[in-house]
């Protein structure tokens, strides 16, 4: 991919040009035409922004007609958010290429990544035809981020700098201006995320449920009504966009959910007020609506297999790979391999806050983390686990980020015993008892307990061979598995000396994205748990780290934060790299692990390969579900 | 009689009280709440947790407040019919039950009719013909629907099903029939996808029951008024029917207290396993998230049902056979 990026820019390049060109006549959409004419829905013409977003469609992808029925799997009602992030209209969003583009807002400018200035389609609208302007973003300036009840502790994290708000300013009906005193980069990836800061809300529909607007008595019927405690709990049900479970709530997306829940099957029809069109002038999506059936996610396979789903890739594994290759000539579709985006699919991470301080000073050790990943047979797991089709690999950026370095990924992870012996041996641990397990300075074997979430056989699988290398170093391993919620507690709790988690969850990182994974930020995180405690109150809870290289990490962290060009975001995500190479804090095992994608065979557009992750690329959401299409035969 | 049946509706009170209280304490005892294994669910997918959004719904949904006053509040809803929410679906409780408890009360009687319709056949042959080739034959095939896993049996049979006759795999119907109005065509989908969970729910039931039935009766058959019957020249299939059967049948009444639960319930690893809309799938998720009170109200109602359903076989049991006595002072 990384040698398809010059094509791809001239790529890019034409299509701005010729958007700016040609403005082909609107054609109206055939399913939508009965409306029309009835005078329920206004024209195409009306119906667009003015300058609606002309998406260019060409090479492998044509442009389409309109109609027919997309219908996806999915393991739980709650599931439905997948739809917005499939959906993927976002203020600003990324391309395949990963690059931010203005989408739903016509334009935007920054000013030292401190001013931020966007600037709405005229003319666009919401789908249930009112019209989308400043209005709605002061609404969920003023009435909810800033309302004390609402937000109780404030404006969420991505819209504080230094923890000081912005200055949000209104300066006509399509402009909006964010602005802080130093730089924020945390804004606009925030609005192009999978699960998107929403700054903006329909505030016409909205308003029945705010008591500056609306009625107390009215208010207080609606309460007692759906039995909640205040007016909070009635606005916050109705006002889920991501969730997409209000059928009420207008939205932006190409597609709206019309199923009220609980519900087996959900049907989200085409917004017919959509802001993208295709060069031939056909509104998209092309796609008349989805229907997503919610089954038994472990039945999600067989019936993808039996032809049931045209688009799914959730719930595949790759172990079902064989099977759905074995029936898709039957059934009529594809089997494509997607990439997986993360830095590690499989990472061990030795909690440097253990509680049993000989281990810790072990862990803390870095010629002992070093031996660790050295008696790893990671060739071996590729072939015995996953059919050499997968990367051996350090967790770090892959090679398709503009961040990557070979020995990023490369160094430490040979298979090399010999050195891994010596390492331990010069540590003082060459004492061995009678099953040739090393010994602890304080007389105890050197016995490691990986703790699993107990979610799949592929842990234990991987951890079954690491047991039998590791042996060889004289460690014993054992794996305890629980579920995920003991598992994250006997992390956090410091009673887990190591545990087995996937890696970096966006290892397809520019420097424009956040390095948080990289240094003690978040509890979740299993190598440091106390200190991204720390980091996350602000002090008030969790240890300060106490080792320099994760001091210098936290720094760096508030460095990038506070950077204010490209040039020195890159070289802090260097930096914070190369320490982790350096230190090995996780160790990772094998990245690039593909994803089974079926794709029906009348359905167009769907590239053959791409990333099949949630952080960055929607899922399917950044290459732009609303341009597939159907053949004849499915319309 | 009437002061039995006061006493016993009055015992059932302090029972219901203590297996709400058992229950509430059980849903609670892993660690965490429902919002931690949100988060947790959200992170393994690696999407945004905001801290804050959590600390408001913790406050919206009362799981700030201490153990004793949420299992208060539950109780004093529960007794004036009101269930609790859902926070999996952020929906009264009874809104997402309600929907299913009619599908799965259809799965649930056509099961029972199913086994039924084959054990008792199957029971009376077997006692009748005790060490025939047909007692063995049958009591084989009987021992292999106890012991296939059920869960397998339903897979092997969607497998099939799928490929022999196009059914669409799991569910109760074709997916452009959920949801829509009832018309002759879902009646029709339905019959089509509902005999696979009845077979595969009722081979194990009629199994047991084959057993239970065959036992019994052989019991009554030794007896010496059936051998004092056939010997004043009854016709065998009358003496059957009129004596031996109807005391064999006791364990069958009794069994009633055991069928009004599982009616409502369903077969839930089946019911899983198959992605049938019923209650089953629906109960497993709400334990595993820890969504209590659907998982709490649900199971009290089902404890309600067992409790009711207990009485009611009891009082069967005495109508039925004039042995039974209601209670241990009686047999002075």
């Amino acid at each position: 991919m990384r040698s398809l990026l010059p094509q791809l820019m001239v790529l890019l390049a034409l299509l701005v040009s010729t958007a700016a060109g040609a403005t082909a006549q609107l054609l109206e959409t055939p399913s939508l035409q009965a409306r029309v004419d009835s005078g329920e829905l206004p024209p195409i013409e009306q119906r667009l922004p003015s300058t609606p977003m002309q998406v260019h469609l060409q090479g492998e992808h044509r442009p389409g007609q309109h109609g027919g029925q997309l219908r996806l799997l999915m393991g739980k009602q709650k599931d439905i958010r997948q739809m917005v992030i499939y959906g993927y209209a976002r203020l600003v969003g990324y391309t395949p290429e990963l690059e931010l583009q203005a989408d739903i807002l016509q334009s935007y400018d920054v000013v030292d990544d401190r001013i931020f200035t966007l600037h709405l389609r005229k003319g666009h609208r919401w789908s249930d035809g009112h019209p989308f302007t400043s209005e709605d973003f002061r609404y969920y300036w003023e009435d909810i981020a800033s309302n004390p009840e609402l937000s109780k502790s404030g404006p969420p994290r991505p819209l504080l700098v230094d923890g000081e708000p912005p200055r949000v300013e209104y300066p006509d009906a399509y402009t909006v201006r964010y602005s802080w005193d130093s730089p924020n980069p945390y804004f606009l990836t925030a609005l192009a995320g999978a699960s998107p800061l929403y700054i903006y809300k329909p505030a016409h529909y909205l308003r029945q449920f705010h008591p500056r607007y609306q009625d107390a008595t009215v208010l207080q019927q609606m309460i007692e009504q759906e039995g909640k405690r205040n007016w909070m709990g009635v606005h916050v049900n109705r006002d889920r966009p991501y969730k997409a479970t209000n059928p009420d709530l207008p939205t932006l997306q190409p597609w709206v959910n019309t199923t009220t829940p609980p519900s087996e099957r959900f049907i989200f029809e085409r917004n017919p007020y959509y802001h993208r069109i295709d060069q031939n002038g056909r509104q998209l999506p092309y796609i008349d609506s989805v229907a997503l059936s919610i089954v038994s996610s472990g039945l999600v396979p067989a019936k993808t297999g039996a032809g049931e789903s045209d688009l799914q890739a959730r719930y595949l594994r790759m172990d079902n790979y064989t099977f759905l290759k074995t029936t898709a000539k039957r059934n009529d579709f594809d089997v494509r391999l997607w990439q997986t985006a993360k830095g590690a699919h499989l990472a061990l991470y030795p909690n440097l806050n253990t509680n049993d301080p000989v281990y810790r000073k072990l862990l803390r050790n870095l010629d002992f983390r070093h031996a660790l990943s050295l008696a790893i047979h990671r060739h071996e797991i590729n072939q015995v686990v996953y059919f050499r089709l997968v990367q051996e690999s350090n967790n770090t950026v892959l090679a398709e980020s503009p961040l990557y370095k070979p020995k990023y990924q490369s160094d430490w992870i040979e298979y090399d015993l010999e050195h891994a012996n010596r390492l331990l041996d010069e540590l003082g641990l060459s004492e061995r008892d009678d099953r040739g397990v090393r010994l602890l300075p304080d007389g105890r074997p050197l016995e490691i307990v990986v703790q699993t979430a107990g979610e799949s056989t592929e842990q234990t699988d991987v951890l079954e061979l690491i047991r039998d290398s590791w042996m060889a170093a004289g460690i014993k391993l054992y794996s305890v598995p629980s579920t995920r919620e003991v598992f994250r507690n006997r992390i956090f709790s410091g009673d887990a000396m190591m545990s087995i988690w996937s890696g970096l969850e966006n290892a397809m990182a520019t420097a424009e994205n956040s390095p948080m994974e990289l240094a003690p930020t978040s509890k979740y995180q299993y190598q440091w748990p106390q200190w991204g405690a720390f980091y996350e109150s602000g002090g008030h809870s969790g240890e300060e780290p106490d080792m320099p290289a994760a001091r210098e990490l936290v720094e760096l962290m508030d460095q990038w934060s506070h950077a204010e060009t490209h040039q020195q975001r890159e070289q802090v995500w260097h930096r914070m790299l190369e320490i982790n190479r350096e230190q090995m804090f996780t160790i990772g095992i094998v990245n690039h692990v593909p994803h089974p994608v079926v794709v029906s065979q009348f359905l167009n557009n769907v590239p053959d390969s791409g990333f099949y992750d949630i952080s960055p690329g929607a899922y399917f959401g950044i290459y732009k579900p609303d341009t597939f299409w159907f053949d004849e035969i499915r319309r | 009689m009437l002061r039995y049946l006061v006493r016993r509706i009055l015992t059932m009170i302090p029972t219901l009280l203590v297996i709400s209280a058992l229950v509430f304490v059980i849903i609670q005892l892993p660690p965490g709440d429902y919002l931690e294994s949100h988060i947790a669910e959200l992170q393994s997918q690696g999407e945004a947790v905001d801290e804050k959004k959590i600390q408001f719904l913790r406050e919206q949904y009362g799981l700030d407040k201490p153990m004793l006053q949420q299992y208060w509040y539950w109780l004093i809803g529960m007794v004036q019919g009101d269930f609790g929410y859902s926070f999996e679906y952020d929906l009264p409780v009874s809104e997402v039950v309600g929907d299913r408890l009619f599908l799965t009360v259809i799965i649930s009687i056509a099961t029972i009719l199913f086994t039924w319709m084959i054990a008792f056949p199957i029971g009376i042959y077997s006692a009748t013909h005790q060490y025939s080739w047909g007692d063995y034959g049958l009591s084989t095939l009987g021992f292999l629907g106890l012991a296939t896993p059920n869960f397998l049996l339903a897979l092997v049979m969607l497998y099939l099903a799928n490929v022999y006759f196009g059914t669409s795999i799991g569910g109760l119907m074709d997916a452009e029939y959920i949801d829509a109005p009832w018309s002759m065509d879902k009646l029709l989908s339905i019959l089509e996808h509902l005999w696979i969970p009845v077979i595969v729910i009722g081979t194990s039931g009629t199994a047991g029951m084959i057993r239970r039935l065959r036992a019994n009766l052989l019991d009554e058959l030794q007896k010496q008024y059936v051998t004092t019957g056939r010997a004043k020249g009854l016709p065998p299939g009358k003496l059957l029917r009129k004596y031996p059967l109807r005391i064999a049948l006791n364990f069958f009444v009794a069994d009633i207290g055991n069928l009004l639960p599982t009616v409502i319930s369903g077969a839930e690893i089946v019911a899983v396993v198959m992605s049938l809309p019923t209650t089953g799938p629906i109960l497993l998720a709400a334990l595993q998230s820890q969504d209590m009170y659907l998982a709490g109200s649900f199971l009290m109602f089902l404890a309600t049902l067992t409790v009711v359903g207990v009485l009611v076989s009891d009082i069967a049991l005495a109508l039925l056979d004039p042995r039974i006595r209601l209670g241990g002072t009686a047999s002075k």
